[in-house]
Formats: structure tokens, sequence, C-alpha cells
């Protein structure tokens, strides 16, 4: 007879072993989607890798596709320490775009041109936060379920922005493109090695430090744990529930909003529809992975940074949808949680009589 | 009249699919399974449906074909939440990306293609009568399947022995596992059945609806049913009408759109979105959501050993 029986202790290795296993598994299992459609596994994976490491351009890519699902990653740790998912990031880091793009388009006053690029991150961060305080509100005041609230206003951020760049945002010189004019270069973030990094991929890289620090050496770090872990004990200890709640998803709305500031200041120079391909539900698997250390956010999200990456030279090669690096996502993470079932329990054979009964 | 009739013939057509994924994950709920992943579920559906008719030129293989892609990844979603004990809200979100990943990447090739479409049959006599014929009986099969399906599911759910067990998993495993029922087998059929049903709702988007495939077609209609599922207080007799409200307000935005009414397209986009929000708030400060919900529901169940 087969049953499950919950271990004693994890044996260290499997722990290990789990996530390199899963990515593997991932692989396969999309190498024989790919084979599906006809194209070698193997060699769209090279040209995956070759096309992320094997050039300044492509090296320098997989920095700047990183550095947002950095951001968007650690706007779903935060609040999930606390108990709490954000399935909105991608909402926010359009709500962060559009907030930006208001002061780079308009803001006009010749002899403080410099304070544009600083009030543009400013905006930003309060344009992410202001968009996750309508669902951190609603789940403090009336517990409203937060994966619903979050992931509609989605929709809504993106058909605002959809709507400024058909509508009042639209460029003068932009044919019938859903695009609003090109910044002016004081509201470019600096890019170097004559290739699209840019500063913001430094910042992102800062902005989770920060965030290490203020959640595993602060006292409100500790507050998020508390509340996140058990929410009685926390109001037992005298913590504000729901201060640590709303508060939780503001900063990572704040960071989400950056995120949108830096795609459209870094990147794109201009509001466009489109601004981020998901970088926000790419957030969920990051977060996931780095389970809640915003450390650890870093290394996921440079995992997943380089199958956007190797997903756009694909599309590119061999004319797959980028799509498949949510199938991707979706796998590497099944396989890890469905692979965390083996470092709780264990599965015996033993004779007709169940042990222990 | 012509408008009003139409739009109730209308509404009632974008109402069916949130009708059937509504129905299949109030049986999961009840079960004590939440299923996050209906987006991806209704999406795999539909773009399954629309292929297997595209290619049989039978729309009604397409729809149980959909079916069946629904009760596929529903599987999934059972293995890891009731065998494996995951946590449920991890497997649904995954199972979202999972579904609009796959079809995006699958369905590529038949984006613009006309499949063929459920026909709307018309019920003899009773589509005479003047509107209400419009309105009322001029629908496509699994319109009326739908509502067939309301009392079947209030009759399953509240009169029959495995309507009872249903409830008692969902309500309190413990006991229930106590009192002899099979509670991961109840659970793991109840998130099975709101798959298949799920998957069904898709077909009928692509098959019946719209009529088209493109990438993403659900528009996030499987959030909006995971809503209308608070909003109806687990039972089957509200969730319709929820439904074809909230496929009224599609396809009322669409209508007011045509009328030229100088309102933005993106604006009557976001209108869905905005008033399942305001409906579910209104639910939860009702109170809905506490007397209605079954208790363990999100809970894994995991009986207790001694060794």
């Amino acid at each position: 007879m087969i049953r499950v029986e919950r271990r004693l202790e994890t044996p260290r290795h499997i722990q290990l072993l789990i996530p390199f296993v899963s990515i593997a598994a991932s692989l396969i299992f999309v190498g024989i989607l790919l084979m599906v459609f006809g194209i070698n596994p193997i060699e769209a994976y090279e040209t995956m890798i070759r096309r992320a490491f094997g050039t300044k351009f492509g090296l320098t890519e997989l920095f700047v596709k990183t550095a947002p699902i950095i951001l968007t990653g650690l706007a779903v740790t935060i609040p999930l320490r606390a108990g709490l998912w954000n399935i909105g990031a991608e909402g926010q880091l359009y709500m962060g775009a559009f907030a930006a793009s208001v002061v780079a388009l308009y803001f006009s006053v010749p002899s403080l041109l410099f304070l544009v690029l600083p009030l543009m991150a400013l905006i930003a961060l309060f344009g992410g936060m202001l968009w996750a305080s309508i669902p951190a509100i609603l789940k403090a005041k009336f517990n409203l379920n937060e994966i619903i609230s979050t992931l509609l206003l989605n929709y809504v951020a993106i058909y605002w922005v959809e709507y400024l760049v058909y509508g009042p945002m639209r460029g003068k010189e932009v044919y019938n493109f859903p695009y609003s004019d090109l910044f002016n270069d004081y509201a470019i973030l600096p890019r170097f090695f004559g290739t699209r990094f840019h500063i913001g991929v430094i910042i992102a890289f800062f902005i989770a430090i920060i965030i290490y620090i203020l959640l595993t050496k602060t006292s409100y770090g500790f507050a998020v744990k508390v509340v996140g872990a058990n929410p009685k004990a926390a109001e037992y200890a005298g913590i504000n529930r729901k201060g640590v709640i709303i508060s939780a998803m503001l900063i990572g709305g704040a960071i989400a909003g950056f995120a949108g500031m830096m795609e459209v200041s870094g990147l794109h120079l201009r509001l466009r529809s489109a601004v981020s391909p998901g970088y926000g539900y790419t957030g969920i698997p990051v977060a996931l992975l780095a389970k809640g250390n915003p450390l650890a956010v870093i290394v996921a999200a440079f995992l997943f940074g380089l199958l956007y990456v190797g997903g756009s030279a694909m599309q590119t090669t061999y004319g797959i949808p980028v799509a498949i690096v949510d199938v991707f996502q979706a796998l590497v993470v099944l396989f890890i949680i469905g692979g965390d079932f083996f470092t709780k329990y264990r599965i015996v054979f033993s004779g007709l009589r169940p042990r222990g009964v | 009249m012509d408008f009003i009739s139409s739009l109730i013939a209308a509404s009632m057509r974008a109402g069916t699919p949130l009708l059937f994924a509504t129905l299949g994950e109030i049986i999961a709920e009840r079960s004590g399974v939440l299923n996050l992943g209906l987006e991806g579920v209704m999406v795999t559906g539909a773009m399954t449906g629309f292929y297997v008719s595209l290619v049989t030129g039978n729309p009604w293989l397409g729809i149980l074909a959909g079916g069946f892609a629904g009760l596929l990844l529903a599987t999934i979603h059972a293995f890891f939440t009731v065998s494996l004990k995951v946590d449920q809200a991890v497997t649904g979100l995954m199972l979202v990306l999972l579904g609009l990943g796959m079809t995006g990447f699958l369905g590529r090739d038949f984006v613009g293609k006309v499949a063929t479409y459920l026909q709307p049959v018309e019920i003899p006599v009773l589509s005479d009568i003047p509107y209400i014929g419009e309105a009322f009986f001029k629908h496509d099969p699994l319109v009326y399947a739908g509502i067939f399906l309301v009392p079947l599911l209030w009759y399953i759910m509240n009169k029959t022995r495995y309507g009872m067990e249903l409830f008692a998993v969902g309500e309190n495993p413990e006991a229930a596992d106590t009192m002899g029922i099979a509670v991961d087998k109840i659970r793991f059929f109840a998130v099975l059945i709101g798959g298949f049903l799920a998957g069904i709702a898709g077909a009928h988007l692509s098959l019946a609806y719209a009529k088209v495939w493109t990438d993403g077609l659900t528009a996030g209609r499987g959030w909006i049913c995971l809503a209308l599922v608070i909003f109806s207080g687990w039972m089957p007799q509200r969730a319709i009408a929820g439904a074809y409200l909230f496929g009224g307000l599609d396809v009322l935005s669409f209508k007011l759109q045509a009328a030229g009414l100088g309102v933005s397209y993106q604006f009557m986009r976001m209108v869905p979105y905005i008033v399942t929000i305001l409906v579910l708030l209104l639910s939860v400060i009702r109170g809905k959501d506490k007397f209605g919900a079954p208790s363990a529901l999100g809970k894994p169940y995991i009986r207790e050993q001694r060794f």
C-alpha cells in the first residue's frame, strides 16, 4: 500500500535540489512544446543563452530586462510577507509610468529642468502607491479580497494609459501609433556603454538592498513578518495590523510605480500602450521563488530576465510568441511547489497496515 | 422595445459563459477548494474549443473539447491542492499564467480564422411572440443549457447525498472525515466539475459569443466570475442573476459605444472591472461573504497523524 507520511525533518540535499530539478524539468517540458512546433529545443536554448551572454548588447539587455522584474518582484514580496497577495503590480507599474510621463511632457520651467528626473521618480512612486492604496484600504477596512481587487485594477490602469495615448496625450508626430511624443533629454535616464543600460538598473539593485534592510533589520520589518505569520499574535503584541497591511501594500505599489517610470524614461522614452510585457505578473513567480527574501528576488529576477531576453531572441529567430515565457514561469513554480511536497512528506510503501495505526 | 429585447438577448448570450464558469467555481469552492486559475482554465477551453471546431467543422465537438481541456487544467489544480496539499492561491495563479501562456503560444496560428460556430435555435411558437421571442427564445442551445443547469445544481447541492457531502467537506472536513466521507475524493471531483464547466464557458465564448479566437480572449472574465461567486453567496440560483447582469454590462458598453455617445472606447472597457469591485464591496459590506462562504475554503485538509 502506498501512503503519504509527514517527514520529521527535511534532508538538506532535497531542499537544495528542488529549484534545479524544477528548472530542468520546465526546460524539458517547454522543449517538448517546441518540438511539437518543429523547433529543435537544444538549438533554441542555445540561441537564448548566446543572445544573453554572447554580446555586449545581449548582456546589457539582460540587465535592462531584469531591473523592472526585480522591482515588481519586490512589489509582490513585501505585501506577501505581510500575508497579502499583490497581483496588481502590473497596474501599479502603468500608473507610475503615467504619472512620470505627465511630468516629463508638461513640466517646462526652463530654469528648473534639472528637477524633472527626480520629480518624475517621486511622482511615479506616488502614482503606484495611490493605485495600490485602493485595494489596501478596501482590504484593511472591509476585508475585501485583495487578489481579485488588485487584479481587476490592472485592467483599469492599462485601459487608462491606452486612453491617454490614443487621446489627450497622443503625440503630434506619431502617425497612428498609440504613443505620446518623445521625452526631452532632461526627462530621459542617463545611459551607459552606448547601449540601453540606464541608471535605473543600478537604482533597482539599490532598492532591493534597501528593502532587504527594511524587512530584516528594522522593527517595521519585524511587524510585517509577525502580521504575515500570525495576525492574531500581532494584535496581542500590540502591532497595528491594519497599518501594516496598508503600508506593506503601499510600499509595494510605490516600487512598482518606479518600475513604470524606469520603463518610460529609460527604455521607451515616451508613454505608450503596452508599457510592460507583463513584468507585474512575472513578479509573482519571482517572489515565490525568492521565498520572501529581497536579495533572493534579485537572483530570481535574473532567471526571468534571461527568459525575456531569450524569449525575444526566440521570437525573432523562430517566430515563437513571447507567451512561451509565461508557460515557463508557471511550470517552474508548479514544479517547485510540487517539489516542496517532498520536503514535508515522504511516500511510504508499506504493508496493508499503515505504520503507527 | 427593439433595443430592449435585443439587449436582453445579447445579455443572456454574453452572460452564459460567466454563468457556466461561476456555477463550476461554486461547486469547487463549496467543497473547500478555491480555484483562482479560472481565467486560465476558461481561456484554455476557449482556444481548444475553437481549434477543434475549426478542424472538425463541428462546434459541438469544440464545446466538448473545451470542457475536457478545462478538466485537464483543473486536474493539475486538484492534484496539487487536494493530493499534494499545496497552497491553493499559488497553484491557481500559476494556472492563469499557464493557461494564458499556452494558449498564446499554441493559438497563434488561428487568430483571425473563422470556425464553425454554434447556431441559434428558435423555439417553435414561443420565438414568434413579438419582442419576447426575440429576447428569450432565439438562443444557441448552451444558453438554454445554462438556465437548465441552475435548478439542476440547486437540486444536487441541496437535496442529494452528494450535495450534503460536498457541503460537509467544505464546512468541516475533520467532521466529514470522521463520518467516513472521503474528503479528498469529493474535493478532487468537485474541482474537476468546476474545470469542466469553466472549459465549456470558454468554448461558448469563442464559439458562440465572440465567434473568434484572439490572444487572451477571456479578458478578465475568469476574475469577474470569482467575484460573482462571492456576490451569489455560493448559491446557484443567485449566480444566474449576477452572470446575466454582467453579461448585460458587457453588451451595454458596446451598444452605447456604437450609439456614439462620445465616451471613449477605453472608458467603456473599464466599466465591468470597476463594477465588479463595487459589487464585491457591496457583498462584503453586507456580510454576504461571511454567511455564504464555506468555512474551510482555501484550507488544505491534512488528516492528523500519529507517529
